[in-house]
């Protein structure tokens, strides 16, 4: 296999592969910094090209476009508080309060060097370990999978803000939203009211809009002209000055792509998950929790380490199993399919020189993204923030628009976008946070699919979901996360008591 | 280029209904609604099918893909049905999927809103066991499920399609009951069979074919052996009359003009021994088996037979 | 100094508390007509948003009776309630006359309104915008966007 991978390097090196990749990466960031445009909409709009294209050029047209757009996401999180894609909500934690204290420069490089490693993590972990990761995929079934999606709902915890039952609505309303459409199960319409469109529940992307990019684009709209006011003092240094600064983020690095990477395996959950769990850890090993949340760089470097880690370990289960681990790897299998790729255990023998090919584009994917993501990139998309705020936030709707309309090519989509903007500007005013909407959306009807067919399969006994060790290892995790810090608390208070 | 070229579509098409001649036809592209995602099953199906039917349409004609998703092909299908009869628009069509749906769920369509063009793929089912259950025949599979109704779980990938109608004969057949597990499509399916999580799995053979040495194939439910898995014995050389399948083709909307109808049918019996079309197929996991015109219009009355008798027997919803 | 009932019952809190349950009562109507195991989660989110939201009710009386200030939405109720209506319009004109048009004038309109007046800046921005998602979208990719349903009725 390890002769394969490098016999597939030659033809990767190739003039118009290597052109792909690169200008993929491009259009990947220009799209994730555009808010409204997201990564699923860039890579579905561009398949039915890839019908007339070589596959590695395609193939190496997406992985730079996934993972581009996994850090462009980060650009208007962290200057606007509207992340460019789901996957970036928990960059703008850290990312916008930096931005903020004129920092944004050095946010923008801490996410753009995170995005590069965990994709390169991610890329080693798909090119080396593909085939024992995906027996790791194998032991989870739905009772496994539902326990992971308990884990990561259990973070909303954290999320909740300074009113925890708003915090608490705020997840309850994402949880309703993401039983929206058929039901998993027995098909049954859920809310539809007769709308096919809502069928299929509503899309992530949708709700992200709506919530976090409307809202901003009001406050712009609405807030007097003052073009006097510097919106945008960056802070910009060369990236090699702004290096020794993250020297003390290589935990949180190691410890981000690992999660990314073990999220990415796991079908179903996607980058925004191990971006939210991966701050979480980060957030819990740290020193100095106190500080996230009001502008710690180690905040960015997770968030972002994470959501690109989850990349190309998301091919994993995809490659080999036919099972897409995001939105983004069940286009990118279409269009393997198109080209006659079909995923299984014989993909790797009978087309070594496009898959592992397509692994290799993956890496130099993650490489580019520092140099092409880099003072360049963000500079660029720094100097729009300069921009009169009105002319800004009527340029970002016709953005908005088109973003969620291409998804589906449906002007429904649109109007529930409005709708949920709606929701989200008085939300947002009264200070309702909006994190635990999104995770609720991501991981409510996850975790019940998963309950319900966990309980088909044990016939209804729901000894079902404690019958193996897996399952037993993640609730002890689950469990850990939860109490550990009401313990921890609960310990120093005696402590300050005693003393 | 495309855009100002699908306005002249549209423009066209608004004037030109109805009068369409054969000679003449056609003159502008053709639209052919997907009513899945790009690069989902179907519309790699459309895709390939596309140019060798440009071929056979012959004087430039051109197809093209517009994909319109959501609702398991639903919402394309039933703007395919509502579209304007006059041959330039055409859509895919899934059965048992979309005369199912014309039985649990409200439907602006039924079966008399087409004309039906051809069936291109039929991918036949297959019972498939986990490795981990030592199920490894038939015989050993029905003892099972003899055993203890219901013990055996059976992973498939949603209820009323292919797979449950697929289970429904089989266990009217042979007495037995199974646990249905309802997974939300054929990989997660699949997945979980590769695991050990279900013991029987029900899937189609383009979804199986490469991955059987991870998995016991118990039998493909076709009259003879599939070419994608020669090796698999049918399930009538096992004694059982099982004969199933997911079928993938193209309708028009009802009252389509005799002389277009006859161009387009025309057209798609040509791929039956196009060989460089058979083996584009195959390479994108699509069994074909072309059926045109009238015997494709039967052979949906029949299935639709079947799924309303599964319908009021057994309910899903 | 007690504050009249009647603001007392407007405050933005109470309000959007009010709402919530009002529309969380209403969603259980159709919550009850699924089967069991398909009810059992979104009526348990109905009746926890149900429970939450009293709990907000309460709460922000509680705060009003004590005397203190209601959390203020806005400053500009009016400039949010028109930046809000002309982005609905721009939809809708989108929908029924079309992308293009309707993006070639919203644009300018909507910067215009809030107070950008400097018409080269508008005409070079409304020209960029449109022209590049023209090359990007429409050229190269072959998008179309909708074509306006007045137009093809």
């Amino acid at each position: 296999m390890y002769s394969d991978l490098l016999h597939s390097l030659p033809d990767v090196l190739g003039l118009a592969n290597l052109a792909a990749i690169v200008i993929g990466v491009i259009a990947g960031i220009v799209v994730g910094a555009m808010p409204g445009l997201s990564a699923t909409m860039a890579i579905s709009v561009l398949v039915p090209f890839t019908f007339g294209l070589e596959p590695l050029v395609a193939l190496g047209l997406m992985a730079g476009i996934y993972n581009g757009a996994m850090y462009g996401g980060a650009i208007p999180a962290v200057l606007l508080r509207i992340p460019g894609t789901p996957a970036a909500v928990a960059t703008s934690f850290d990312g916008y309060p930096m931005a903020q204290k004129g920092e944004g420069g050095f946010a923008l490089q801490v996410a753009v060097v995170s995005s590069s490693i965990g994709g390169i993590a991610s890329a080693l972990a798909l090119m080396l370990l593909a085939p024992p990761l995906s027996k790791v995929t194998l032991l989870f079934g739905p009772a496994e999978v539902f326990w992971v999606a308990v884990f990561g709902l259990c973070s909303i915890i954290f999320l909740l803000g300074g009113n925890p039952v708003k915090g608490l609505v705020s997840a309850c309303f994402g949880v309703f939203v993401s039983v929206v459409g058929s039901d998993p199960i027995l098909g049954t319409d859920r809310f539809t009211f007769g709308k096919l469109e809502l069928l299929d529940g509503v899309n992530i992307v949708i709700l992200l809009v709506g919530l976090y990019a409307l809202p901003p684009v009001i406050d712009l709209l609405e807030t007097p002209l003052k073009t006097e006011q510097k919106s945008g003092k960056l802070g910009t240094e060369p990236i090699w000055k702004a290096l020794p600064r993250m020297t003390g983020f290589w935990m949180t690095w190691l410890r981000s792509s690992l999660i990314g990477i073990w999220i990415g395996i796991l079908p179903g959950a996607g980058g925004s998950m191990a971006a939210f769990m991966s701050y979480n850890e980060a957030r819990r090993a740290s020193k100095t929790p106190e500080t996230w949340g009001k502008g710690e760089p180690e905040g960015v470097a997770a968030a972002e380490t994470a959501n690109n880690a989850d990349t190309a370990s998301a091919l994993i289960p995809a490659l080999t199993l036919g099972i897409p681990g995001t939105a983004v790897a069940a286009v990118m299998l279409g269009g393997l399919l198109i080209h006659g790729l079909q995923p299984g255990p014989m993909l790797f023998r009978d087309n070594p020189d496009v898959v592992f090919g397509f692994m290799w584009q993956f890496l130099f994917g993650a490489i580019l993204l520092v140099f092409l993501g880099g003072s360049l990139a963000t500079n660029s998309f720094a100097r729009l923030l300069n921009l009169p705020r009105p002319l800004l936030g009527s340029v970002i709707i016709v953005l908005m628009l088109i973003g969620v309309y291409s998804i589906h090519s449906r002007m429904f989509d649109v109007y529930l976008m409005l709708g949920f903007g709606a929701i989200g500007y008085v939300m947002d005013k009264l200070k309702f946070p909006l994190p635990p909407v999104v995770l609720g959306l991501i991981l409510g009807a996850f975790a019940e699919e998963n309950l319900r067919l966990a309980l088909r399969i044990g016939r209804g006994d729901w000894g079902v979901l404690f019958a193996n060790t897996t399952s037993l290892i993640l609730v002890a995790l689950t469990v850990a996360v939860v109490v550990g810090p009401l313990v921890k608390r609960r310990l120093q208070a005696r402590k300050t008591d005693a003393s | 280029m495309y855009s100002t070229l699908r306005n002249v579509t549209l423009a066209g098409a608004l004037m030109g209904a109805g009068m369409a001649a054969a000679q003449d036809y056609p003159q502008e592209p053709i639209e052919v609604i997907v009513g899945f995602s790009a690069g989902g099953g179907t519309d790699v199906m459309a895709r390939t099918v596309a140019p060798f039917l440009e071929k056979y349409l012959g004087d430039g004609a051109s197809l093209v893909v517009k994909n319109v998703p959501g609702a398991s092909g639903q919402i394309g299908v039933t703007e395919t049905a509502h579209a304007d009869p006059d041959g330039y628009t055409i859509g895919t069509y899934n059965l048992p999927g979309m005369m199912a749906r014309t039985l649990d769920r409200e439907a602006d369509y039924d079966a008399d809103s087409f004309t039906y063009l051809a069936n291109v793929v039929n991918d036949p089912n297959v019972i498939v066991t986990s490795k981990r259950s030592g199920l490894d025949t038939l015989d050993k599979l029905l003892e099972a499920a003899a055993e203890e109704p219901g013990a055996v779980t059976v992973g498939m990938s949603s209820l009323g399609g292919d797979d449950h109608f697929m289970l429904t004969k089989l266990q009217n057949m042979t007495g037995s009951e199974y646990t249905i597990v309802p997974f939300r499509g054929s990989a997660p399916a699949r997945t979980a069979l590769l695991g050990g999580h279900v013991a029987m799995g029900i899937l189609n053979i383009s979804e199986v074919a490469s991955f059987q040495d991870q998995i016991n194939i118990i039998g493909v439910a076709t009259d003879e052996r599939s070419g994608f898995a020669p090796d698999v014995p049918t399930f009538k050389e096992q004694g059982l009359e099982l004969v199933n399948g997911a079928l993938r083709g193209f309708v028009a909307p009802a009252g389509l003009p005799d002389d277009v109808r006859g161009e387009l049918l025309a057209a798609f019996d040509a791929l039956k021994d196009d060989e460089e079309f058979l083996a584009a197929m195959t390479a994108t996991a699509n069994p074909v088996d072309v059926v045109t015109g009238d015997d494709f219009q039967a052979l949906n009355a029949e299935i639709l037979q079947t799924a309303t008798q599964v319908w009021e027997e057994t309910p899903w919803q | 100094m007690s504050t009249p009932l009647k603001d007392r019952l407007l405050r933005a809190e109470t309000l959007a508390a009010a709402g919530i349950v009002v529309v969380a009562a209403g969603f259980l109507v159709p919550a009850a007509a699924l089967p069991p195991m398909s009810a059992l989660l979104p009526a348990t989110m109905l009746i926890a948003l149900i429970v939450l939201a009293l709990a907000l009710l309460i709460s922000d009386q509680r705060k009003a009776s004590k005397g203190e200030a209601a959390e203020q939405v806005t400053h500009s109720p009016k400039r949010v309630a028109g930046a809000f209506l002309l982005v609905v319009a721009y939809a809708v004109a989108v929908d029924f006359v079309g992308f293009y048009p309707s993006t070639i004038v919203s644009v300018p309109l909507v910067a215009w309104i809030f107070g950008f007046r400097n018409p080269a800046g508008l005409a070079l921005a409304t020209a960029i915008t449109v022209g590049a998602i023209f090359v990007i979208f429409s050229l190269a990719m072959s998008q179309s966007f909708p074509a306006g349903r007045l137009w093809t009725l």
